[in-house]
């Protein structure tokens, strides 16, 4: 559909892919105390994806794979201090001096909302895999 | 848990062969834990609260009653792997292993609950993984079609429990098994009765016994494990374990014992029409558990002696039968009572294990099963008046049958029929080994029936406490009326089923099919009703979806409070509002799709715009991150379409207007009614927040600290959702088109 895909946009969304990403890795960890969070984060990369599959460039295709990691981290987050006897989603938060970086605080929840990160993006690509998105963005396909 | 950390290891085992081996390591371990503990009167539990406030918990109580089953599951299980391995000979089994341990690590967990929650949980998971092992050759559609009978009636039970313990537990004021004391009234009457019908489901009783002859389409190891030791005693096992809480029910034991009763009969006169020998097994196994129903829920103290024994025995003896037709079946490859023949001499192995595990199904002594059906025709004996006699001629009625069915089994199964010998293929010892040992343990039983007293009396007595006193006699004495009543038995049994062997009728159709039927017309119906509702058309959807959400704030209407309403807190909002408000009536009036898709961006940023004056920077962000991915799904979608909305008729305009400001009210009432002044909880939430949470961003904190547990609702709920909409989509792109999804897809690209 989008005929004679433009190599301008092509090349400004592959140049501008790694800066997103980054602008979601920003949020992902400012979400603690700033505005952002797992799920803003998710949505930006969720936006690459869509930019990505309208473009015609290559995007993460296994929905399953996302679905399934986030699931997992969101999980283990939440009965990991089951065992320790502790109530569910119970938080452990850690504080670490790191290099560069200087005072770092952080917790469990980093943790759950990567799972959450991981979710939305997945719901992303399984939308353009359930659209058949990709044979939409083909050439050849006429309307 | 050592069974789950089985299943794995099973499925991950790199080498299909020892597949048998390493899954027989759960129950053998737990088998001989529960050994240990045979006859002593220690209990142990284990208790995990969940959500304490609902009454919610993980808990297990294994007591004298608890360790004799896991010693049946599990004891019988080992057996069954190593039979299994016989059985199939060669092959990958493992995913087969795997369900067989899950089963069995189910079957445990029933029996070990102690929370009525728990005990549903692995209720439903022994008829889940049942339904898997029936189902096992999936290429069968018999099988596959018995699976599924077997699913649906015991699912459909185990919801009527489910409605059975909800109500129990309102009663008893508890949903801890021992801690509930005896109830009565109405609401434990209904209890009761809901509770026995899911009992009754599982244990095969008339007239929900049509899953398990059908069941019988299952692998023999399958058969032999499920409708000995385990899944068929999931009911008997529940009615014992209710019974010190619903016992005192009028109904209770009056339903269990009727019921009970018929299908001992039911069950007898099935087992002697059939000719295919694990078939006649299967009906003599809804027989026998009649018996372990009317026993057990009659309720004195020696009928639940007599119930547990029988559990003990059955499992033993049943096990043996049916593990030594199935080594038939593999070697000759029938299993049919008329064609056979001349296997007495070609295989005598199966002919003495099924003469010895036969007697004590008969209740002949010296096997197992003479003392227990002795302790049930005394209990019989003990009831008293007119229900007591039609009690003792029930039992006396369905053992003769009993000792008829498994008199022309045997007979008719080794008798030479003039011609050839059947060909009979090699003989393979682990597939004789545990049928051989089980029925040598009828024999042990006997002789250590003192033993075996001391380990069912302790179990009974915790259903019961008036069992205490009985035991498992050798020789009752040539003084007891039990006695001659039993021989009476036998030998009125043996006549008739001597007779029978001879007159070998073929094997009449019973009707099973109603169930199937039943399901067919549901299908249905189903196809009907969704041809009916899902036609297909997205604005359709749309505009009932909105029409019904609207329906949902009538209530709210109420709590509207006019008193705080304001126009604006800042000139700014007013401004930014009535943008708003223009861009969205440009969307309904622009007829370009482009056109009206960038007014809809702006409707979105105006929106955002007005969260960021508000003051609330996070759902601003999200709001123009979603706002930007909606405007790259327009730029994918519109593509495909005609860059002018079409026209629409006069009345289906009208209708969309209708709905969008009925829609449009609903939100606005919504939002009024749940509108606060002063946020009531605000301080102690931003305390929580940096106490708990340790961040400063309050919103973050209580989505992924304070209020996780919803925020892990949602993404799981969202998972499933999307895995259910991918999996459909793929199974329209595998068909090759058709399905709604892809028609609209279709429609929307013209």
């Amino acid at each position: 559909m989008i005929r004679g895909r433009s190599p301008v946009v092509r090349s400004a969304i592959r140049a501008a892919s790694p800066l997103a990403l980054l602008v979601a890795a920003f949020l992902f960890f400012a979400g603690h105390n700033q505005p952002g969070g797992g799920f803003a984060a998710g949505l930006v990369i969720g936006a690459v994806v869509a930019l990505r599959t309208v473009a015609g460039i290559g995007r993460p295709q296994d929905a399953t794979r996302w679905f399934a990691i986030g699931t997992a981290l969101v999980s283990v987050v939440a009965l990991a201090p089951l065992l320790g006897g502790e109530p569910l989603l119970d938080q452990v938060i850690v504080s670490e001096t790191v290099p560069l970086l200087g005072k770092v605080k952080s917790g469990s929840a980093l943790v759950f909302d990567a799972g959450v990160t991981a979710i939305v993006v997945g719901l992303f690509v399984a939308v353009f895999d359930g659209l058949d998105a990709d044979e939409l963005g083909r050439d050849e396909v006429q309307v | 848990m050592a069974h789950l950390v089985g299943v794995v290891a099973v499925l991950s085992l790199p080498n299909p062969r020892p597949a048998f081996a390493v899954a027989l390591a759960a129950p053998l371990a737990s088998a001989v834990w529960a050994a240990s503990r045979l006859g002593g009167g220690e209990t142990d539990t284990a208790r995990l609260d969940w959500v304490e406030g609902l009454d919610l918990a993980v808990s297990f109580r294994v007591g004298p009653l608890g360790a004799l089953l896991a010693v049946l599951v599990s004891g019988i299980g080992v057996l069954i792997f190593v039979y299994g391995h016989g059985y199939f000979g060669g092959g990958d089994r493992r995913g087969f292993a795997a369900t067989l341990l899950a089963f069995s690590g189910s079957m445990l967990g029933l029996v070990w609950a102690d929370d009525v929650w728990t005990l549903f949980l692995f209720w439903e998971a022994t008829s889940v993984t049942s339904f898997l092992l029936v189902g096992t050759k999936s290429t069968d559609s018999a099988a596959v079609t018995a699976a599924r009978r077997a699913l649906l009636v015991t699912v459909a039970g185990g919801l009527v429990l489910l409605a059975g313990l909800l109500v129990l537990v309102d009663v008893a004021g508890t949903a801890t098994l021992s801690e509930m004391g005896p109830v009565t009234g109405d609401q434990a009457t209904v209890a009761a009765v809901l509770i026995l019908v899911g009992a009754f489901t599982k244990s095969a009783q008339l007239p929900f016994h049509v899953w398990l002859p059908g069941a019988m389409a299952a692998p023999t190891p399958v058969s032999a494990y499920l409708h000995s030791a385990t899944m068929v005693k999931a009911g008997i096992v529940l009615i014992g374990l209710m019974h010190p809480v619903l016992g005192a029910v009028d109904i209770w034991s009056g339903l269990g014992v009727t019921v009970g009763l018929l299908t001992m009969f039911w069950g007898a006169i099935g087992a002697l029409r059939h000719a295919d020998a694990k078939l006649v097994l299967a009906w003599g196994t809804v027989s026998q558990l009649g018996l372990m129903t009317a026993m057990m829920s009659l309720g004195s103290g020696k009928a639940i002696f007599a119930a547990v024994s029988l559990v003990v025995a059955h499992a033993v003896f049943k096990a043996a039968l049916f593990m030594a037709v199935g080594e038939i079946d593999i070697r000759t490859g029938s299993r049919d009572l008329r064609s056979l023949s001349g296997l007495r001499t070609s295989m005598p192995v199966a002919f003495w294990v099924m003469v010895f595990a036969g007697l004590s199904m008969a209740g002949v002594p010296p096997l197992l099963g003479f003392p227990a059906k002795e302790a049930a025709i005394e209990a019989s004996l003990k009831e008293s008046g007119a229900s007591g006699d039609l009690i003792l001629a029930g039992v006396t009625i369905g053992s003769v049958l009993t000792v008829a069915y498994t008199t022309r089994l045997v007979l008719a199964l080794f008798s030479d029929k003039g011609g050839e010998p059947t060909e009979v293929a090699p003989f393979r010892w682990a597939a004789a080994a545990p049928s051989v040992l089980l029925s040598a343990l009828g024999v042990v039983g006997y002789v250590l029936a003192p033993s075996v007293t001391d380990w069912v009396v302790p179990a009974a007595a915790t259903l019961e406490t008036t069992s205490t006193g009985y035991a498992l006699l050798r020789w009752p004495g040539l003084d007891s009326t039990a006695f001659w009543i039993s021989m009476g038995i036998v030998a009125g049994g043996a006549i008739i089923g001597a007779a029978a062997a001879r007159h070998s009728s073929p094997p009449e159709p019973v009707g099973a099919n109603n169930v199937d039927r039943l399901v067919d017309r549901t299908l249905d119906l189903a196809k009907w009703t969704t041809g009916r509702v899902q036609h297909g058309s997205l604005p359709i959807y749309l505009v009932v979806m909105a029409l019904v959400a609207s329906l949902a704030v009538i209530p709210f209407l109420g709590s509207i409070d006019a008193g705080q309403l304001h126009a604006w807190d800042r000139p700014l909002q007013a401004g930014m509002g009535t943008a708003v408000v223009a861009a969205a009536i440009a969307v309904a009036a622009i007829r370009s799709r482009i056109g009206a898709a960038l007014a809809l961006g702006v409707v979105g940023l105006g929106v955002s715009a007005l969260f960021l004056i508000q003051g609330a920077p996070d759902l601003a962000l999200t709001q123009l991150l979603v706002e930007t991915v909606i405007v790259v799904g327009f730029v994918i979608g519109l593509g495909g379409l005609t860059t002018q909305f079409p026209a629409n008729g006069f009345v289906w305009r009208s209708v969309r207007i209708g709905t969008a400001v009925l829609a449009g009210t609903a939100v606005t009432v919504a939002l009024l009614a749940s509108a606060e002044d002063t946020p009531s909880n605000r301080e102690s939430l931003t305390a929580a927040a940096v106490d708990e949470g340790g961040g400063n961003n309050l919103v973050n904190v209580i989505l992924t600290d304070l209020r996780a547990l919803d925020t892990l609702g949602e993404v799981v709920v969202l998972v499933v959702a999307a895995m259910g909409v991918l999996a459909l989509s793929r199974a329209d792109t595998a068909r090759g088109g058709g399905a709604p999804l892809s028609d609209d897809v279709r429609k929307v690209r013209r």
